[in-house]
């Protein structure tokens, strides 16, 4: 029984790294229809601002801050470079994901240019070593303090997205930009404004991951978007709510995959699920909540 | 206008042929073939290259070799096979080269190796540690230790010092070299009568192990056996120890896993894990002393075992050039690279065995304050 | 010259095989682009074609014909198995579907070794394909896309692309046509997969991840979706690319990104649309039209 919750805790924490990460990318596609496939790169982006950051002496929560402000410049970037560019010229949709492939591809390169290919970690923190163990189950302070956090980010977001007038902006452009139009919502910066949130929990999952499992390479986005991409379409694409939910759900199926099933597996299983998912609830599995999407 | 763009991309191509080095009797050119970009392979590829052109640097400038003079072409093939294959042709046909090092991959060792089998060029490995790799030809040469070969020693001393009855094994399902690392082990723990309680997988780009290390707690193993790369392997001991794993329950790594930043990712967790290797840094040989200084000059960081091999086979290839006397007759280098013994090198005296694969002592080493100590018995 | 022309070939001649490989899978993305499908499923195809046709070969030992041929159809109707229940799904649905059987399929190849060997692969494959069998089969599949514009089942195609509503309310078959483009696709990705295999001695499964997949729908996409010698200049292009730019070491990942990202920029309508350039009103035409079938789509 106890590897039961061991097993639960474990995919809690996993789960919420996954769920921040998503959060970003439904958002884009909510406002958009398009995904960012550089949402990857700035999550690594985000682990490396946040690592230089740390090593710079600046304590964990403003070394988070310079992740999430990095991570939503890059975003902008790409909105202003790729993605505004392509609008204005009337480029297929197609071409924006091939461009922010490119994008991504060229933010490798470069990590790999200034910080080597070698992977690093976070300094170590005595505090967040501490673990209790309760009836056998080993439960870590940084597990908790990252839980905290992912929570936080997804209240934060939530309240920008409903309280805030950027937010109502946002709202509006994704139900209809000639809407957005005509109601008076400037739609160029609004759009910019999401790129710029959905950079900015992309870099704040990138130091987060990267705290909880001790690793920073240029590599680390790779994955990490695949796994973005599946919360996406368990969650129902351009739905916060759902991306949060199939975030857990994610990190909660690939751990008792891994525990019940056979961790070989452990991919297929939760592609296979996908597959599923898509053919008996088409738009995600939490369509009925469309009408709340951002 | 189809047949323009054709004209175009055509001179291009051309362009690249003419500008291959002018050949001269004095210059002797060596491929160089690791991927320093594209993913994972580049953290392997970068060591051996570095590895390989402090070497080159340092016979060139001693002159032992006369009148000789090597030249180095890296060519990065980022671990894609296909480059792999267009870059050994490149050096076979173009730059003639006499001895092509690398790939830095086994997956492109089996693609490309066999045409430089069939042009009679050698081919001298320092990061291929499958099997079946020398056996592709008789040109076919590697001067990492297959894990075959080191893995024996380490079990025997964990078993002296652990007395396992029972084993539990988690390997990186996706990795050429983690798989056959996996079928070692198991071959030899079986054969020494451990059982095999609990048997996990991993992907490339994992990094969240506790799934499988929860289960593998729950088994209760006496020891734990890593098929991981050294930053896999890291997290690995850092998790497992952190989910309560004791530290009584023995940590036994592959080969692969040996480098300076295992005990810079997994902090204390790393200490007391056990690892066989032909090299490592702290070896005391003043060969390997001098190597280690040169290589902290030369790139101000840490050389791993990858660089010591790679530095160690463009040795070879200085001895061998010598006993050949040239580099006219690929034959001759070929026989000459075979017959290597008793070199003096960076990991002791080194030779080739009948089968081009490394005899080298393989040594058994403990981590310990973060540091790789041979183990006492 | 003769000599020159001999070391040219021994110097490059896989190069040249590469850009010929790449260039039919090009076709087989082409196509199902041609109706808006942007399928990830091509690693997963090849893996199918390559596999099933080393069996074949070295297994079966059958001769190479047939063996492609039968790796070519066990990703066809791999293709039409997965194309029934997905072709439903909206655009970026289909993509994440078709990336899931890819990803599946690679997971299977992983754990099923007594077939593929697992992570270890297969090495020491006979080969077999030649520059001129490459060669061939891009011409045969040139000659159909050729075809297969002019004909009716073009047409409906090109009405689907524009709007598949419209396409439907008009009479045309939606499912039907895309399900058979789908098939095509898969049977052209096998072929692709079966003859890479007997090319480079060796196949593992990382060869036919999303990476493969990716690079696939970026051939015809940067060629030019509109023309038919658009997948053959993206083909040859993207493969050329990283041998030109060896010499940039470690910039090269760098330069590349950039050059790609350059010409999605500056040539939205992908390479081949540098043609159009000289006729300014065409082009704007063309821009218009393809912003207004974004719109609709959205």
């Amino acid at each position: 029984m106890s590897t039961f919750f061991q097993q639960l805790v474990n995919g809690i924490s996993l789960g919420s790294t996954y769920a921040v990460f998503a959060m970003g990318c439904t958002l884009i596609f909510g406002v958009l229809n398009i995904v960012n496939m550089a949402q990857g790169a700035f999550f690594m982006a985000g682990a490396y601002f946040g690592l230089e950051a740390a090593r710079l002496g600046l304590p964990t929560p403003l070394a988070l801050v310079v992740a999430l402000l990095g991570g939503g410049l890059l975003g902008m970037l790409s909105e202003l470079v790729i993605f505004r560019t392509l609008r204005a010229r009337g480029g297929h949709r197609w071409m924006g994901l091939v461009a922010s492939l490119a994008l991504a591809r060229m933010m490798v390169g470069l990590a790999q240019e200034i910080f080597g290919t070698q992977v690093q970690r976070y300094p170590a923190n005595g505090l967040l070593q501490i673990s209790w163990e309760i009836a056998d189950v080993r439960i870590q302070l940084l597990q908790v303090v990252i839980l905290v956090v992912s929570l936080l980010l997804m209240a934060l977001l939530a309240f920008v997205l409903q309280r805030s007038s950027t937010g109502r902006a946002i709202r509006t452009v994704a139900f209809s930009e000639d809407v957005a139009r005509i109601v008076g919502v400037p739609v160029g910066r609004t759009i910019l404004a999401t790129f710029f949130l959905a950079g900015a929990l992309a870099g704040a999952a990138g130091m987060l991951l990267g705290n909880l499992f001790n690793v920073v390479s240029p590599f680390m986005g790779e994955q990490m978007l695949v796994k973005g991409l599946t919360v996406i379409i368990i969650g129902g694409l351009g739905n916060v709510p759902g991306a949060v939910a199939g975030g857990f759900m994610l990190g909660l199926i690939e751990v008792f995959s891994v525990a019940y099933v056979s961790s070989s597996f452990r991919d297929a299983i939760g592609f296979g699920l996908i597959f599923f998912i898509l053919l008996v609830k088409p738009n995600g599995l939490f369509s009925g909540f469309e009408e709340r999407r951002a | 206008m189809k047949r323009s763009v054709f004209a175009l991309l055509l001179s291009a191509v051309g362009a690249m042929a003419f500008s291959s080095a002018a050949m001269s009797e004095t210059l002797v050119n060596i491929g160089i073939v690791q991927a320093t970009s594209g993913g994972s392979a580049a953290l392997y590829g970068v060591m051996q290259k570095n590895g390989a052109e402090l070497a080159i640097e340092e016979i060139n400038a001693s002159g032992r070799l006369g009148d000789y003079k090597l030249i180095g072409i890296h060519q990065d093939d980022a671990g894609d096979r296909g480059q792999s294959v267009n870059i050994f042709q490149r050096l076979i046909n173009q730059e003639k080269v006499a001895v092509i090092l690398g790939p830095t991959l086994a997956t492109s060792a089996f693609a490309a190796d066999p045409l430089a089998q069939k042009a009679g060029v050698p081919v001298i490995a320092s990061s291929n540690t499958a099997p079946g790799i020398t056996d592709m030809g008789d040109y076919i040469f590697r001067t990492s230790p297959p894990e075959s070969m080191v893995f024996p020693g380490v079990l025997a001393y964990v078993k002296r010092k652990y007395a396992p009855k029972t084993a539990a094994q988690i390997y990186g399902i996706d990795d050429t070299l983690m798989k056959s690392a996996y079928a070692v082990h198991k071959k030899a723990l079986e054969s020494e009568g451990i059982k095999i309680v609990a048997t996990e997988t991993f992907q490339k780009g994992d990094v969240d192990y506790s799934a499988q290390l929860t289960k593998i707690k729950a088994a209760n193993p006496d020891i734990l056996v890593i098929g991981g790369l050294a930053e896999e392997t890291a997290n690995i001991v850092r998790q497992a120890r952190q989910l309560g794993i004791p530290p009584s329950t023995g940590i036994l790594g592959a080969n692969a896993a040996i480098s300076n930043k295992l005990a810079e990712l997994a902090g204390d967790a790393a200490d007391g894990f056990t690892v066989g290797s032909g090299w490592f840094i702290q070896y005391d040989s003043p060969k390997n002393k001098a190597f280690v200084a040169a290589y902290r000059k030369k790139y101000n960081s840490d050389p791993d075992n990858f660089a010591a091999q790679a530095y160690t086979s463009v040795y070879i290839v200085a001895d061998a050039l010598k006993r050949a006397g040239g580099v006219s007759d690929l034959k001759k280098l070929r026989d000459a690279i075979a017959a290597t013994k008793d070199l003096e090198a960076n990991n002791g005296s080194f030779s080739f065995d009948d089968h081009r694969e490394p005899a080298v002592a393989p040594k058994v080493l403990v981590m310990k304050g973060g540091k790789f100590i041979l183990a006492a018995d | 010259m003769n000599a020159w022309i001999t070391q040219f070939f021994a110097s490059y001649s896989n190069i040249i095989d590469l850009c010929l490989l790449n260039s039919l899978i090009a076709y087989g993305l082409f196509l199902a682009l041609s109706a808006n499908m942007f399928s990830l499923a091509t690693g997963g195809f090849m893996a199918l074609g390559a596999y099933c046709s080393v069996y074949c070969t070295m297994v079966l030992g059958l001769s190479f014909a047939p063996a492609v041929f039968a790796g070519a159809l066990l990703a066809a109707l791999a293709a039409a198995a997965i194309g029934v229940p997905v072709l439903r799904l909206r655009g970026d649905y289909f993509m994440l579907a078709t990336f899931a059987f890819t990803e599946v399929t690679r997971v299977v190849a992983l754990n099923w070794e007594s077939v593929t060997g697992g992570a270890i692969g297969i090495f020491s494959i006979p080969r077999y394909t030649e520059t001129w069998h490459l060669v061939l089969a891009v011409a045969v599949v040139v000659y159909i896309a050729h075809t297969l514009r002019r004909s009716y089942f073009g047409r409906a195609i090109a009405a689907i692309k524009q709007d598949d509503v419209v396409a439907q309310s008009m009479g045309v078959n939606v499912f039907a046509h895309r399900l058979a483009l789908f098939i095509a696709s898969g049977f052209i990705c096998g072929a692709g997969g079966a003859l890479a295999a007997h090319l480079n001695y060796f196949i593992g499964p990382g060869d036919f991840g999303l990476a493969r997949s990716v690079d696939a729908l970026t051939y015809p996409i940067l060629g030019g979706v509109n023309a038919l010698a658009g997948p053959l200049v993206g083909a040859i292009f993207t493969t050329l690319l990283p041998e030109v730019l060896r010499f940039s070491n470690q910039l090269r990942e760098i330069l590349m990104g950039a050059l790609v990202v350059a010409i999605v920029l500056y040539l939205p309508g992908g390479a081949m649309s540098i043609l159009k350039l000289r006729w300014p009103g065409a082009t704007a035409r063309e821009t218009k039209l393809a912003a207004a079938t974004e719109q609709a789509q959205s």
